[in-house]
């Protein structure tokens, strides 16, 4: 590793770090404007000149174009180096307007910070100051081109390292423009990150504009919780209201980036509607109050029909805090555990990918990204987990392959191969694409075990509905045999029960081949992870409590920041199976269905109320702290007028409290005291003699704490019965499949107002030639005729997914749950043009 | 293609062929927008909008390209377009007394098109033609060694022959 002297202090970095990273490194943060680490080098603003004193190079140079190497010595303070940083800073401040007064950058810009530190103050051009018209980039960012310094870190950002190509450079010399075609919304749902790296006020973020200064704002480290990956970000409030999220660095992620479902889907903390008050039947009460009547209540169920009469749902948006508590309250109190997923099929498939999840080949964000060939098997990355989808761009962008197998359209922004493969038939695939990339020698060369594995996988019979497609899978097939450091994706909710363990399996065999194989499972929802790991061993499942609640065993229903109406097929059942409960307790913070109906409700914290911890799908173990009390947001208080002159010590609409405590509560008080012993939440998170020390808050690294065993399974690789077998075609049926889009149907983000004005119609994919087939086409309504009444919407077709599948994104204004059970087939003759 | 559509028949097979004849369609983007000016006289927001669709670019990919490019034209220009000259060495042979002279005799300014549509004049960057400074292009011809005489030569040739043609006084 080379080392380099930089104003007098020396330093070894790794071979190919740039000298600007290596300053870094050292604490010197030379000024610069195009470069950005994860961008990679231009050298375009010459911002970040310093002298070289001795080595290869002489003079001054450009640090972010240079490699360290042996024998530099570099002066960042030289008089020369100094010299020319301040005309540079001159020139680039020649045309930038003098509002940072009135400018949301002020306070937290780049350029500010460089003007200053480049020593530039008195203006001595006399010239007049270019100017330009801004466009309208849609409900999410402000454009104002006349701060524009053109570093050009947006249009690389957006077209290089994005894919999208709705935003660039426009014109030439003195007039170059960065914008769109015409006025219109950015196509790219990353769009957001524009806004922090513009290194001063181009790109503003629309919800926060002209309403805070950045000095004003309380920050604080936090995380999204808008899908599992656990994008580590910034969350700034002020005046009882989380106005901003920005991106935060995190070196198993990878980047400091975040999509725009993770950056505007905060609007559930202050949405005026967001139930603040705890209830009691139809009556405002005390937070004291109602968690003393929903105990006592309780407590009475408890001695009356015992405690099997009791259930409690808890959801993958729970924190870690919370579910752990849960699980230590339900043991306390000798309750039935809880449940954490209303679908028994996607609890078993989170369960078996967590349960396969180990160090042998669990890999991070950062490591798809530097993958050589990416498979992913039953996700689509770009809905359900935006960032995956980036760091596969990068991998691309550096030589990688991309596969998709997946039923759904695919619009991953990056060159790839997707094959259209039924849920069903995803094993075989799968399967027999490993079995025929495998080399003869290789799979010679493979231990016996996994040799018998090998020969276990299907052949030919999956690729027939592949004939059509040979170029494709002969490109998948020498993409897998040229591979050296292959990852497997694989998601959970549109795949077979089978699929996540396959995937396991399938991934320990490339490693035994190849020396090296990750494995990436895309989880529903932030805590899915923790969801599993709590879900104890027991077979019983959230079906069994409706059907328990149906036939009156189960009496009482808490619901712990969970809805089970978002994920249940049939509302009506639900609906019905609820009103025979004589006791329905809600927490939450969402203005969920069951809010409504609850005999008690408990007012809970949000994320950015109360510290909290999550585990992403990889297993790590992440921390979140609370960037303010909370509280009913100043404006709308105020109705927007100025803070109240009079002084109080009550917080208004703070009367709630987080999740773990509330339930901790109940349990002293149901239990009486002294007699519940509350058993330590972590002590659920012990997971076996191999497993890492669980984190404590005297160990909280920054990046996070991967908690997974380094060995799962003594057994290398189990077979199971049913791995692949197809469905059969006399069928004529439809399987509908109720998926992720980046924007409007998660949860948290779907009540989020920057979120609802990206407007789009709830419609539903079918393949072309079974649209044809039915005699439908493009746009036009279809209406189903379901057990559960008719659900109409407009249908899209496409060439590119699977045949056999309807392919419905889970819009929150679509109420798509009319299904009697959890296949959710839809016969061909129940459907009709409406 | 909605716009694509919009082309004569013939001229949208030719450039079709063209497209489909190279390696990538991209290599064609500056040959196809130059051949739908040559035919509409500039590039309007829907000829752009067919190149587009063409040549499977986005329009703001293509926009990137046509707003670098001088010989672009993305507003209507007059019927003659006069390119002057605008680089170091021009500047040292008398260039801005010379485009004084041509604008004050047009009564436009750079970048206008006079009212009867016969002349617009821009700036370019650089022509080449250093060696007969100060030069400017017209109707994509190369004029050198001006002089406000030849200047106003070559201006009241092009009325003439304007005012010559059929329908125009």
């Amino acid at each position: 590793m080379p080392r380099i002297i930089i104003d007098g202090l020396e330093i070894e970095v790794p071979q190919g770090t740039k000298v600007i990273d290596a300053a870094e490194r050292l604490g010197i943060m030379i000024p610069r404007f195009c470069y950005l680490k994860s961008l990679g080098a231009v050298g375009a603003c010459r911002m970040c000149a310093v002298t070289f004193l001795q080595g290869p190079f002489k003079g001054v140079q450009m640090s972010c174009m240079i490699d360290v190497q042996d024998g530099m010595s570099v002066s960042t303070t030289h008089e020369e180096a100094v010299a020319f940083r301040k005309q540079v800073i001159e020139w680039l401040m020649l045309n930038h307007p003098h509002d940072c007064p009135v400018c949301d950058e002020g306070g937290q810009c780049l350029l500010q910070d460089e003007t200053v530190s480049g020593g530039h103050g008195i203006r001595r051009y006399r010239g007049k100051k270019r100017t330009y018209r801004n466009q309208y980039l849609g409900v999410f960012i402000a454009h104002e081109m006349n701060r524009c310094i053109h570093c050009y870190r947006c249009s690389r950002f957006y077209q290089e390292y994005c894919g999208y190509r709705d935003l660039g450079v426009l014109q030439m010399a003195d007039r170059v423009y960065f914008g769109r075609f015409e006025d219109g919304q950015l196509e790219s749902p990353f769009s957001g990150n524009l806004v922090d790296l513009c290194p001063t006020g181009v790109y503003t973020d629309i919800p926060a504009r002209h309403k805070v200064r950045s000095w004003d704002l309380n920050r604080s480290p936090s995380l999204c919780i808008h899908c599992s990956l656990g994008c580590n970000t910034v969350a700034n409030a002020r005046h009882r209201t989380v106005w901003r999220v920005e991106g935060r660095f995190n070196e198993a992620l990878g980047s400091e980036f975040i999509c725009d479902r993770g950056r505007f889907g905060f609007g559930h903390t202050n949405h005026p509607i967001r139930p603040r008050r705890a209830k009691e039947g139809s009556s405002f009460v005390s937070l004291k109050d109602a968690m003393k009547s929903a105990a006592e209540k309780l407590r009475h169920i408890h001695a009356t029909f015992g405690a099997q009469a009791i259930a409690c749902l808890g959801s993958a948006r729970n924190s870690l805090e919370t579910q752990t508590t849960l699980r230590s309250f339900c043991e306390g109190l000798r309750l039935p555990e809880p449940h954490f997923f209303v679908n028994p099929h996607v609890k078993k498939k989170v369960c078996g990918a967590v349960a396969r999840l180990d160090e042998r080949v669990a890999v991070s964000l950062n490591q798809v990204a530097h993958a050589d060939f990416v498979l992913a098997v039953g996700t689509d990355p770009l809905n359900e987990a935006p960032m995956l989808a980036l760091a596969m761009r990068q991998a691309q962008r550096q030589g990688a392959s991309l596969v998709v197998l997946d039923p759904r359209p695919s619009f991953l922004p990056a060159p790839h191969v997707h094959m259209g493969v039924a849920p069903e038939a995803l094993n075989g695939v799968l399967g027999g694409l490993v079995r025929k990339a495998m080399e003869p020698g290789e799979r010679e060369n493979t231990a016996l075990r996994s040799r018998g594995f090998l020969q276990s996988l299907p052949g030919e019979p999956f690729f027939r509905a592949f004939s059509d497609e040979q170029e494709k899978v002969d490109a998948v097939l020498s993409g897998l045999k040229k591979s050296r450091n292959p990852v497997l994706v694989c998601g959970t909710e549109v795949v077979r029960e089978s699929t996540p363990s396959l995937c396991a399996d399938l991934a320990l065999l490339l490693k035994e081949v190849k020396g090296r194989c990750g494995l990436f499972y895309v989880l529903p929802g932030a805590n899915a992870f923790g969801s599993a790991l709590l879900s104890g061993s027991g077979e019983s499942t959230f079906l069994d409590v409706i059907q328990s609640m149906e036939r009156g065993f189960t009496k009482a229903l808490v619901l712990v920041e969970s809805d089970p109406f978002v994920h249940f097929p049939h509302q009506e059942r639900l609906r019905e199976a609820m009103k025979k409960l004589e006791l329905l307790v809600v927490l939450d913070h969402l203005p969920s269905l069951p809010v409504q109906t609850s005999q008690v409700f408990l007012p809970t914290s949000t994320l950015f109320e109360v510290d909290s911890t999550f585990i992403s799908q990889e297993g790590r173990v992440q921390w979140s702290r609370a960037v303010h009390e909370g509280g009913i947001p100043m404006e709308q208080w105020t109705g927007g007028t100025h803070p109240p002159r009079v002084h109080s010590t009550v917080i208004p609409g703070r009367d709630f409290r987080a999740c773990g405590e509330i339930l901790k509560e109940m349990a002293r008080i149901v239990g009486g005291k002294g007699k519940v012993f509350l058993p330590d939440p972590w002590s659920f998170l012990e997971r076996g003699p191999s497993a890492p020390e669980a984190p404590s808050r005297g160990n909280r690294p920054a990046d996070g704490k991967r908690l997974i065993p380094r060995e799962s399974s003594p057994e290398l690789f189990p077979l199971q019965e049913g791995h692949f077998t197809l469905r059969e075609e006399t069928e004529h049926a439809f399987e509908l499949l109720v998926v992720e889009a980046v924007f409007g149907t998660e949860e948290l983000s779907a009540h989020s107002p920057a979120m609802e004005k990206w407007e789009w119609e709830p419609h539903m994919w079918m393949h072309e030639q079974d649209a044809f087939e039915l005699g439908f086409s493009q746009d036009e309504v279809i209406g189903m005729d379901l057990d559960g009444g008719t659900l109409e919407v407009k249908l899209k077709v496409c060439p590119a997914m699977a045949r056999g599948v309807l392919v419905l994104p889970r819009h929150h204004r679509l109420q798509w749950q009319k299904f009697s059970d959890f296949s959710m087939r839809v016969p061909h003759d129940c459907m009709r043009k409406s | 293609m909605a716009y694509a559509d919009l082309l004569p028949g013939e001229m949208r097979r030719k450039l079709a062929q063209k497209i489909a004849e190279s390696e990538t369609a991209r290599e064609q983007a500056i040959d196809v927008m130059t051949i739908l000016q040559g035919h509409f006289g500039y590039m309007s927001d829907e000829a752009m909008l067919a190149a587009s669709e063409l040549l499977a670019m986005t329009p703001l990919e293509l926009e990137e390209l046509a707003t670098f490019y001088n010989f672009i034209y993305r507003q209507p220009v007059g019927e003659h377009v006069i390119h002057v000259c605008d680089s170091a060495i021009c500047w040292m042979h008398g260039h801005e007394s010379l485009l004084d002279h041509l604008l004050s005799r047009l009564e436009i300014r750079l970048g206008e098109t006079t009212e009867d549509g016969l002349f617009t004049v821009l700036p370019v960057c650089c022509l080449g033609y250093c060696d007969h400074a100060p030069a400017m292009l017209v109707d994509r011809r190369i004029h050198g060694e001006l002089t406000r005489e030849k200047i106003d030569r070559i201006l009241t040739k092009l009325i003439e022959e304007s005012h010559s043609l059929p329908g125009r006084k």
